[in-house]
């Protein structure tokens, strides 16, 4: 299996504090990998280094076999990489059919039919076009946050936390939209403070501490690893 | 009532000219996120380049709303002239410094001194004034009102409300005014979805400077032109912006009115007792500004954007 995204030996941080410490793991074409790990491990920073929010001290970032690490964010997203933030990840005082638009700035062609697909697909937001995206429930802004990253249909999709916040219902319906963006072609590195959840719906997992990765393998294997558990799962076994 | 007329059909020219300053101020805070103290200054010299120019092509024949067709031509070239200073200001002056906005307010009074001092030297510190045939009140609108309104005090609401009208449409149902709205409200998330940042912060000095100096056009087309007329009117365009809430452009427009209103009709409080003229209009803008933001700290508009 070919991997879309390669981060090698990555060092990063913000200001002078550094949070990645020799950081290297990689995305599968086609596949779901989950970054888990407890609070400031650094899994956050990952993404951010990946999309050009935060620049790599050392280290690459290899996309197909081009190193875009410390490209800017609007030029990344030109190149196939969507991300779609924890928080503040839509504009409040824009409609959501206006966020959508936005979404797309960065395509030449017309915009009518991706967005069109994207109502159909995501049937709540067509209901609310036109209200402003602030006036949207938790659930639903995680969807327009979601909808608007895919108007530029892009090959990697990296997202943060998509369950923060939510009730555990419509955390789970999240995440059936994600492994439904998934099953379309676009491998996803996400980012999941609810680690059992989050390696539930991924085919392979990374555990993060102190900015390095302690473990990875099979999203299942890591979920059966007793050491795992206890360590990073809170203990108990799988259910 | 007539004189009540009187005074409000004063406070629409005024509040014309002040929300046309307000815009920019507010487009520039939310977009380029500092208060930028060259605002003033910025109005002054698109009067300015509109003087110069009205002088070669006053004589250009025809009229529109009273007003020469030469003196249209002279507003264009200066709404030009003042976003080509603004933007050659932005790209070797503000946008180079990394520093706070604090920093770049600071810097934005040097420059301000900076663009007063050039046209000084230029044009010296005599008033000037357009060479427009000053005429009477229009006949229509004393004999129906009973008030004083000239050609030239109607052509700048008219004219105003044209460009207030312009840009509440770009914001609205263009692409880079939908961009600018979205650099206003997350300037992160602007990037993330792909929005070349840069090009938008160019194009909001293009149009608050622009818009500015359209301000300072019809202000020395209403009194004089000196050297300060830009920079005498920028404290009460803050206090514009500040009372509509600042960062948002429709908050702006609102709070520009109002306190062009206010300052206007200020000479009316003695109507009520209190004998204060309007040599006092601007303290009393601030008292309202004041009285307004302690019930509504974030302004007028200060979570519509």
């Amino acid at each position: 299996m070919s991997r879309v995204l390669d981060v090698q030996s990555v060092d990063s941080g913000y200001g002078d504090v550094q949070v990645l410490d020799d950081l290297s793991l990689h995305l599968d074409e086609g596949e779901i990998a989950c970054l888990v790990g407890p609070n400031g491990a650094g899994k956050s920073t990952v993404l951010k280094t990946v999309f050009g929010m935060l620049e790599p001290w050392t280290g690459s970032v290899m996309l197909g076999g081009r190193n875009i690490g410390g490209m800017a964010p609007e030029e990344i997203v030109r190149i196939g990489v969507g991300y779609v933030p924890q928080t503040e990840n839509v504009f409040g005082s824009l409609t959501i059919d206006e966020n959508l638009r936005m979404g797309g700035v960065a395509r030449g062609d017309d915009l009518d039919p991706v967005i069109e697909e994207l109502y159909d697909r995501f049937p709540i937001l067509t209901e609310k076009k036109k209200a402003k995206a602030r006036t949207l429930s938790g659930g639903q802004r995680q969807v327009l946050a979601f909808a608007r990253a895919l108007v530029m249909e892009p090959d990697v999709l990296l997202i943060d936390e998509p369950s923060a916040g939510l009730a555990p219902n419509t955390a789970a319906e999240v995440f059936e939209d994600v492994q439904t963006v998934n099953e379309l072609g676009t491998s996803i590195l996400m980012v999941e403070q609810n680690a059992r959840e989050g390696l539930g719906i991924s085919d392979r997992g990374y555990v993060l501490d102190q900015g390095t990765v302690e473990f990875e393998g099979d999203a299942d294997s890591l979920l059966d690893d007793p050491e795992v558990s206890e360590l990073y799962l809170g203990g108990g076994t799988r259910h | 009532m007539a004189s009540i007329l009187q005074f409000i059909a004063n406070g629409l020219v005024f509040s014309s000219i002040i929300v046309l300053g307000s815009i920019g101020l507010s487009l520039v805070y939310s977009i380029a996120d500092f208060a930028n103290f060259a605002h003033g200054d910025t109005m002054t010299i698109g009067a300015y380049g509109a003087l110069v120019t009205f002088g070669l092509v006053g004589g250009v024949g025809g009229t529109f709303l009273g007003l020469p067709l030469g003196f249209y031509i002279a507003l264009v070239v200066g709404m030009g002239l003042a976003a080509v200073v603004a933007v050659i200001t932005h790209v070797f002056v503000y946008r180079p410094l990394s520093t706070t906005s604090i920093g770049l307010l600071i810097t934005s009074i040097g420059v301000a001194f900076v663009y007063r001092a050039g046209l000084q030297a230029i044009f010296g510190t005599d008033f000037r004034n357009y060479d427009v045939p000053r005429s009477g009140p229009l006949p229509f609108i004393q004999d129906s009102l009973g008030i004083a309104v000239t050609a030239r005090g109607l052509a700048i609401v008219v004219l105003a409300a044209i460009l207030v009208a312009g840009t509440h449409a770009l914001l609205q149902y263009t692409t880079l005014g939908r961009k600018m709205r979205a650099m206003a409200d997350n300037p992160d998330l602007a990037r993330v979805s792909g929005i070349r940042t840069k090009r938008v912060i160019l194009a909001t000095w293009v149009i608050g400077s622009a818009l500015a100096a359209a301000g300072g056009v019809f202000l020395g087309l209403f009194s004089q032109i000196d050297p300060r007329i830009g920079f005498d009117l920028l404290l009460i365009i803050f206090a514009a912006v500040i009372l509509g809430g600042i960062g948002s452009v429709y908050g702006a427009m609102l709070g520009g009115f109002l306190i062009g209103m206010i300052h206007e009709l200020t000479p009316l409080l003695k109507d009520v007792g209190i004998p204060i003229g309007i040599q006092y209009a601007p303290a009393v803008a601030f008292v309202i500004m004041v009285v307004v933001l302690l019930a509504r700290p974030r302004g007028i508009a200060g979570e519509l954007t």
